[in-house]
């Protein structure tokens, strides 16, 4: 479905829009009294996206120097060209090791490449370990929001889902009482697990080590007791250095949630003593969207989801609404890129109003990028057969002064003359819930030129 | 100083007194105002619904409307920004390169330029400045809620000088009002409920009337509040720059 | 060809050219903190709690009037061994510490922006310790504090396993609404050495 038909659906219920909206809006304002505080925050900024311009002009190397200084490090790394692949690689690794539970934190690559249904195919059970991906999870639904999977959730609803799912007495969702049943809950699956999975925040081609950023301590306590610890990555989540990272870090969690850093910044670099570390590389799409030069900034995003709480129609349609693995204003400059016909209401799901590109820590020109998305859709999609010739008419009109004038006269006395019930009649999509102005009996030019007159 | 006027087409037609205002201010303020007949459009509808290619007729229209002044004042933000930034589809000519250069969004161009911040005018109302986005992130007019930095306002230092005009706070200075050109249209829902918010927090705020530098978010802010009758008034912001009310208008 | 192949051919055909890499000027963001004041305000801002000491003999005095009835304790400080309720050695998979009440650890290097704390494997013996253990309390010299993370890795050497812990596990996943205690430590104690 395209993204205005789900955003109203979610905008039936008034309260709950209202309610979604100010959630995020919170976490967005959250993010402005951290960074606000933050000396040198634009500097910032543009170090962030300098850093990784620079790092896509080179990335080859850089994959290269970071696979050396894995291998070195102990560390197995497997290449993966798509989500197929991916997918492939990891389960290989779990049969080779015996795996048939798995713990799994929060990655968004196994969203992109459906990682949870391939391995389920074969009997192996993976627990999302993130309390928002385990609530998701539960509720066999994509999550909402790249840091908020369960955003989209209130809490009456996680307490209805524990009980069935996780058998808690209702507590008319005491968030307390919620998390500490989850914990109890994960903490058996993380004490039983055969293997962690993991995602990576930034990997360091200097040191051939990844780091991973979570709150919670789920990756943590995955990689750290089972005995096989995969980690997934895209290859734009390479950085040059290690100093790099005191760059990243000051800006992703400010910017995701306000906080000054998360809880925990883990740093992998060798296998614990008697276990394996892998390192799957995937591409999917990425090299692609490298080779578009007016969208591979789209490739410096580090995933903090400030886009997402900044956005005014993602805040009033829902993660759902988008239809994509990563939604909100980044998704919408991404996913074009790899099914243009599938994403194309994305990059109209927007004002257009720059809010995004403003907080975006990277500095990514997401409202620029959408902007061009929109040209490129309508050349290579098809379009409503009234929009195409609409803007071929109005086009025309512009272009020829004298043709503006005899619509702009028609327009007026319409507006003017016919009755409110045809003006708001079902085609005006603008008449649903607005007024349209009073047509003046006189537009500007009119009015000018009698000037004109009088004072000659 | 040769000053050219252009007056954007939904102006032109629909909010003819939108354009008597700035002509008149601007005028006020010893400014000599040529107003090229020729003009229409800055092509902004078409190019921001993905149609650059229909828009490029305008585009070329305005440049040989505009091409030899040495400013271009407009009241909106959004088209100034338009010809600033998109146009670049068409070829760089010395002409285009001008006018690209040359065109002020109205207050920009009494703040910045002529370096004027009172402009005599009385208005006695509690105004809320509706911060329209391509004027504030585009333009950067004001220092926008995300950036960090200096506060700033080009708009808010015109409007703290207006005789009589208490300026209200409002608690998302700056989030987007929905209009966004035909997404006002194709995502319908999700542009009325971004007005309606935008309205409340007006409202909540105590604003009596609601000021802007684009009359498109005020067109569809009036037509949310004329649909659902709530107590509150727009004016574009060169209304109130040229207004000389000393008491307050029965309604 | 295999992937890794392709991948890497792709990618060199479809990068831009070369772009410099940006210096790091760290002018640009000295504000003249008082390290001390900043750390002991961001590590209760992330939802942890601080206390001065002296010596070692005063950090355990300290933990046990915080932690009064703890059952299983392990401390890596100096001179702490009649603290540790469990020998490390005798543990054959990290999954056995799963009833770890209180864990000590000392660090050399913490940073007064965030109250981020730098704990690598060299000093802990088990990686899951500061993550499994039910209450964790760091160690650290107000002399070890640098500003930013900027400082920080410039201090950070060679390691297989580190991690920077800011303030206790916590999780907002429901309704937004902030809960100490997810995975990892349910509480965070900071002992500021003078």
């Amino acid at each position: 479905m395209s993204h205005p038909k789900l955003a109203s659906i979610f905008n039936k219920d008034e309260k709950r829009v209202n309610w979604h909206d100010k959630a995020l809006w919170f976490v967005r304002h959250k993010r402005d009294l951290s960074v606000h505080q933050v000396k040198g925050w634009e500097t910032l900024r543009n170090l962030g996206h300098g850093i990784k311009a620079h790092t896509l002009s080179n990335l080859d190397n850089y994959l290269i120097q970071f696979e050396d200084n894995a291998l070195k490090n102990g560390v197995q790394v497997h290449w993966a060209a798509n989500g197929d692949e991916h997918n492939k690689i990891v389960h290989r690794i779990l049969k080779e090791n015996n795996a048939k539970k798995v713990v799994k934190s929060k990655s968004m690559l196994t969203e992109e490449c459906h990682l949870n249904p391939f391995l389920e195919a074969d009997d192996i059970e993976v627990i999302d370990t993130d309390l928002g991906e385990r609530i998701v999870q539960l509720a066999k639904e994509p999550p909402s929001h790249i840091v908020l999977p369960a955003i989209h959730k209130n809490k009456h609803e996680v307490d209805e889902l524990f009980q069935e799912h996780l058998g808690t007495e209702p507590c008319n969702g005491d968030p307390q009482y919620l998390t500490h049943e989850a914990r109890k809950h994960l903490r058996e699956k993380f004490i039983e697990a055969d293997a962690a999975i993991t995602g990576v925040n930034f990997a360091i081609a200097e040191t051939g080590g990844v780091v991973v950023c979570t709150n919670e301590g789920n990756a943590d306590m995955g990689a750290h007791l089972a005995p096989v610890h995969i980690a997934c990555m895209g290859v734009e989540k390479i950085i040059p250095k290690q100093d790099h990272l005191g760059v990243f870090l000051r800006l992703l969690a400010r910017s995701a949630t306000g906080q000054p850093i998360t809880t925990y910044s883990s740093h992998f670099k060798k296998p614990r003593k008697g276990t394996k570390m892998h390192i799957v590389i995937v591409d999917n799409g990425r090299s692609e969207q490298l080779s578009r030069p007016d969208f591979r900034a789209s490739l410096h995003c580090i995933r903090c989801g400030a886009c997402m709480n900044t956005c005014p129609i993602y805040r009033r349609s829902g993660g759902h609404s988008y239809d994509a693995t990563i939604p909100g204003p980044i998704g919408s400059i991404l996913s074009p890129g790899k099914d243009l016909k599938k994403h194309s209401t994305l990059p109209f799901a927007s004002t257009l109003c720059g809010s995004c590109s403003d907080v975006c820590p990277v500095k990514i020109d997401i409202h620029t990028q959408l902007y061009k998305w929109r040209q490129i859709i309508t050349k290579e999609t098809k379009q409503p057969f009234v929009k195409k010739k609409s803007m071929a008419i109005m086009g025309n009109v512009f272009s020829k002064p004298s043709q503006f004038e005899r619509v702009g006269k028609i327009a007026r006395w319409s507006l003017r003359h016919l009755p409110k019930s045809i003006i708001n009649s079902k085609p005006n999509a603008w008449g649903k819930a607005r007024d349209l102005p009073k047509g003046p009996k006189q537009s500007f030019d009119q009015w000018y030129n009698q000037r004109q007159d009088k004072n000659e | 100083m040769k000053v050219g006027l252009f007056i954007p087409c939904y102006i032109n037609q629909l909010y003819p007194q939108v354009g008597i205002a700035t002509l008149e201010l601007l005028e006020k303020l010893n400014v000599e105002v040529t107003y090229p007949s020729g003009q229409t459009c800055c092509g902004q509808p078409m190019a921001n619904s993905g149609y650059e290619n229909e828009s490029i007729g305008a585009c070329n229209n305005f440049v040989s409307n505009f091409k030899d002044f040495d400013y271009i004042v407009t009241p909106s933000g959004s088209c100034a920004y338009h010809v600033k930034k998109h146009y670049n589809i068409i070829n760089q000519t010395h002409d285009v390169k001008n006018v690209r250069n040359n065109i002020y969004e109205l207050c920009d161009f009494i703040v910045n330029i002529l370096k004027i911040k009172d402009v005599g005018a009385s208005f006695p109302y509690k105004v809320g400045v509706h911060k329209s986005c391509h004027g504030l992130r585009g333009l950067r007019l004001g220092s926008c809620s995300e950036v960090v930095g200096e506060r700033y306002s080009s708009l808010e230092d015109l409007l703290k000088e207006v005789k009589g005009t208490e300026l209200m706070s409002l608690k998302r200075t700056d989030e987007c009002c929905g209009f966004g050109g035909t997404f006002a249209v194709t995502e319908e829902a999700i542009s009325v409920k971004m007005g309606k918010d935008k309205i409340q927090d007006h409202l909540n705020n105590g604003v009596e009337v609601i000021t802007a530098t684009d009359t498109s978010c005020l067109m569809h802010l009036e037509g949310l509040i004329a649909r659902n009758k709530k107590p509150l008034k727009v004016l574009h912001i060169a209304e109130i720059l040229n207004s000389q009310y000393f008491t307050k208008v029965p309604n | 060809m295999g992937s890794r192949a392709k991948i890497l051919e792709k990618i060199k055909a479809n990068k831009p050219d070369a772009l410099a890499l940006p210096n790091l000027d760290l002018n640009a963001f000295d504000e003249g903190l008082n390290l001390e004041k900043e750390f002991i305000k961001k590590i209760e801002v992330v939802g942890g709690n601080v206390y001065p000491i002296t010596s070692n003999t005063e950090a355990l005095l300290k933990i046990k009037a915080l932690f009064p009835n703890t059952k299983v304790n392990y401390s890596t400080l100096e001179n702490t061994s009649e603290f540790n309720t469990v020998t490390l050695n005798d543990i054959k998979k990290p999954q056995e510490l799963e009833d770890l009440d209180i864990l000590v650890l000392e660090s050399k290097l913490a940073v007064a922006e965030n109250g981020a704390v730098w704990i690598e494997d060299s000093k802990i013996p088990l990686r899951v310790l500061p993550f499994i253990t039910k209450h964790l309390v760091l160690v650290i010299d107000e002399k070890s504090i640098v500003p930013y993370m900027h400082q920080a890795y410039q201090k950070i050497e060679d390691f297989h396993f580190g991690v920077f812990i800011s303030g206790p596990s916590k999780t907002a996943d429901i309704e937004q609404s902030l809960v100490i205690g997810a995975h990892g430590a349910l509480s965070l104690t900071v002992l500021l050495k003078k």
